[in-house]
């Protein structure tokens, strides 16, 4: 009886508290660098934004429109602050993986194995994003610009579609960076790239007869000019 | 800064000419059918005014092909006893030759400024190939005050069609009067008088890879000249026709270039501008005679329509700059008809102030800002020729006289929001 009750109970808890006990300085590391980390991310972003405000970022980014493009995003923080936040966040995850990893469990290594291979297919995807956002801003200001100075009526839509049209095309790269649906996101977007293109041809086509007609005619006979010579 | 490197052939020319008294530059682009009128009326002011002075005329091509440079070569005056009394004693010298760098006015004037430098000339003028109102007198005009006067810089002083040069009334004469002072009727006219110093100072500059290469060139070397000082004066030419500029030349390029030149000078010179108040009349040497001039084509409707257009697409871009009261006065203007459409001189004043401060404050890209000036700038010529329909010359150049006294009195706006 006594030797049953010794390999059913004491044996496995012995092992287990032995176990523990192994385990128990790796948990105590974690959590010890998980505190550390916690205060090394709130002093990051503390000496980061004030670094930040004085070499005066927040009035840099106000003159290269940065501010706006955040606005525009919802976020009303300030540039340092935001930068020392998400730099603080960063530390704070840096320390949580090494504690994760401090606990030598095999299947938590596992898994943070494949989160950094593909941490920087995340990254690159994150930098696709934001240059593409960037590039449809500038992009579709200049088409709406041009085609304002040019005097077409649908201005604004050729803005709005050059702006969409890139910001789409970035966002479709930045999907097939993070291995999203790969085929089904360059098939969907080539169809409705393909069906805006063709929907316009028709349109055009069909409901712009006239206009492209008489477009012709005034390329071929010579549009009538203001002969106001302006410098 | 490196000079250009010239041509062998051209080189061998300078080397046979050595020195020179006085040049005049043309610049041209598939000008063949107005360029030989130009080079036949600079020969004959050199044989008629200067005789006795060693003169070169070159011409700085960006690469025509219609021919253009062969004009220049072919062309000569075939009797000038229907012109002068006397023959010229010196032959006159010529050189025809591309220009380098960025295709561009600008680039073609350096090109005629390092061959004046070589040839070590004492007076130098540039006139537009495309003129057909040019005269003999032009080239006294623009050269005497140099070699006889002491001057520097003549601009040139023209009787033009009320509605012609509306960017150098409605902007560049202004702004360019209140910033320095000094009241250049036509500082981008074109057609200049310079000296042999000045013309070494513009080489000394390093903007050959700016605006100021293309149409950005007229603006600068005026400004140039005054904000150093150098002596200016003014020359009245009578009629300025001419050919229409490039049709492949959009007017919002030109803008673009032009006004982004003369932004570009004003933080070049803004320790000089900000301490200058008011502005005095320079000398206008030249006997002043009233001339007829071509009419106008104006299509009000449709500069109104274009105007319209910018304010409904572009407030959201104005917004970031313009003063809410002019935003408001905007958007109430788009809906007017023609009867009603009026943009007052103290709102464009501060259009145009504002516009600078944003490019100071880099606030936007600079070409996406100077481009959506372009309706604004449609809507203020409408505005100024449905004011001016029934106006003679005199009247008109009263009105423009009004808007350089408020440019001047409202500079004090420019001058505080520049600082904040």
């Amino acid at each position: 009886m006594r030797n049953i009750f010794e390999r059913l109970i004491s044996e496995p808890l012995e092992g287990f508290l032995n176990r523990f006990i192994l385990f128990l300085p790796n948990l105590i590391s974690a959590i010890l660098l998980l505190i550390i980390g916690l205060f090394m991310g709130w002093l990051t972003r503390k000496i980061l934004s004030r670094l930040l405000m004085i070499l005066k970022i927040d009035e840099f980014s106000e003159r290269h429109g940065i501010n706006n493009i955040l606005i525009k995003g919802g976020i009303k923080e300030k540039p340092s602050s935001l930068a020392g936040r998400f730099t603080g966040w960063l530390v704070f995850f840096i320390f949580l993986i090494i504690s994760l990893s401090s606990l030598n469990v095999p299947a938590i290594e596992r898994l943070l194995e494949r989160f950094f291979l593909y941490l920087p297919n995340l990254f690159v995807a994150i930098i696709i994003l934001l240059i593409g956002y960037l590039l449809s801003d500038f992009s579709g200001r200049a088409a709406l610009i041009a085609s304002v100075n040019a005097g077409l009526k649908a201005s604004g839509l050729i803005g709005r579609s050059v702006k969409l049209t890139i910001f789409l095309l970035a966002a479709t790269m930045a999907l097939e960076q993070l291995g999203i649906g790969r085929e089904t996101i360059i098939i969907a977007f080539a169809i409705v790239f393909g069906g805006i293109v063709l929907a316009l041809s028709i349109a055009f086509g069909l409901g712009g007869r006239d206009i492209a007609k008489e477009y012709l005619e005034k390329k071929l006979k010579g549009e009538e000019k203001d002969e106001i010579e302006h410098l | 800064m490196n000079g250009i490197v010239f041509r062998k052939e051209i080189q061998e020319r300078i080397d046979e000419i050595k020195e020179a008294d006085i040049l005049v530059g043309i610049p041209s682009y598939n000008n063949a059918r107005t360029i030989g009128h130009v080079v036949r009326a600079v020969q004959a002011g050199f044989a008629k005014y200067f005789s006795d002075r060693k003169c070169v005329l070159v011409n700085s091509d960006g690469g025509s092909t219609d021919g253009t440079m062969d004009i220049v070569q072919n062309a000569a005056i075939e009797d000038f006893q229907s012109i002068l009394l006397h023959h010229r004693v010196r032959p006159t010298f010529k050189i025809t030759t591309p220009y380098h760098g960025i295709p561009g006015k600008g680039s073609a004037f350096r090109t005629i400024f390092e061959i004046a430098d070589a040839l070590n000339v004492k007076a130098c003028a540039v006139v537009d190939s495309d003129l057909r109102s040019i005269t003999p007198e032009w080239i006294e005009l623009l050269i005497k005050p140099v070699i006889e006067g002491g001057f520097d810089y003549v601009a040139p002083l023209y009787h033009r069609h009320k509605y012609d040069g509306t960017i150098t009334n409605s902007i560049v004469y202004p702004l360019t009067r209140a910033l320095y002072g000094k009241r250049i009727r036509q500082p981008i006219g074109g057609d200049f008088g310079f000296s042999g110093k000045l013309a070494r100072l513009y080489l000394t500059k390093d903007v050959w890879e700016t605006d100021v290469a293309r149409y950005g060139i007229d603006i600068w070397m005026t400004t140039t000249a005054i904000a150093n000082n150098f002596r200016v004066c003014q020359a009245f030419l009578g009629a300025k026709i001419h050919d229409p500029k490039d049709p492949g030349a959009d007017l919002s390029t030109m803008l673009y270039q032009v006004v982004g030149s003369t932004f570009d000078l004003m933080e070049t010179y803004s320790n000089l501008w900000k301490t200058i108040k008011g502005s005095e009349p320079l000398l206008t040497c030249g006997f002043q005679y009233a001339v007829g001039l071509e009419p106008v084509n104006v299509n009000v409707d449709r500069m109104i329509d274009r105007f319209s257009l910018g304010v409904k697409e572009l407030t959201d871009i104005w917004k970031e700059f313009l003063p809410k009261g002019i935003i408001d006065f905007l958007n109430k203007a788009k809906g007017l008809t023609k009867e009603k459409f009026h943009i007052p001189d103290e709102i464009w004043v501060e259009i145009i102030y504002s516009f600078a401060i944003a490019a100071h404050k880099k606030l936007i890209n600079k070409e996406h800002l100077l481009k959506s000036l372009t309706p604004l700038y449609i809507g203020r010529t409408a505005s100024f020729v449905l004011e001016t329909w029934d106006s003679s010359a005199e009247e008109v150049e009263e009105k423009i006289e009004k808007l350089c006294i408020i440019f001047e009195d409202r500079k004090d706006f420019l001058i505080n929001k520049w600082e904040v």
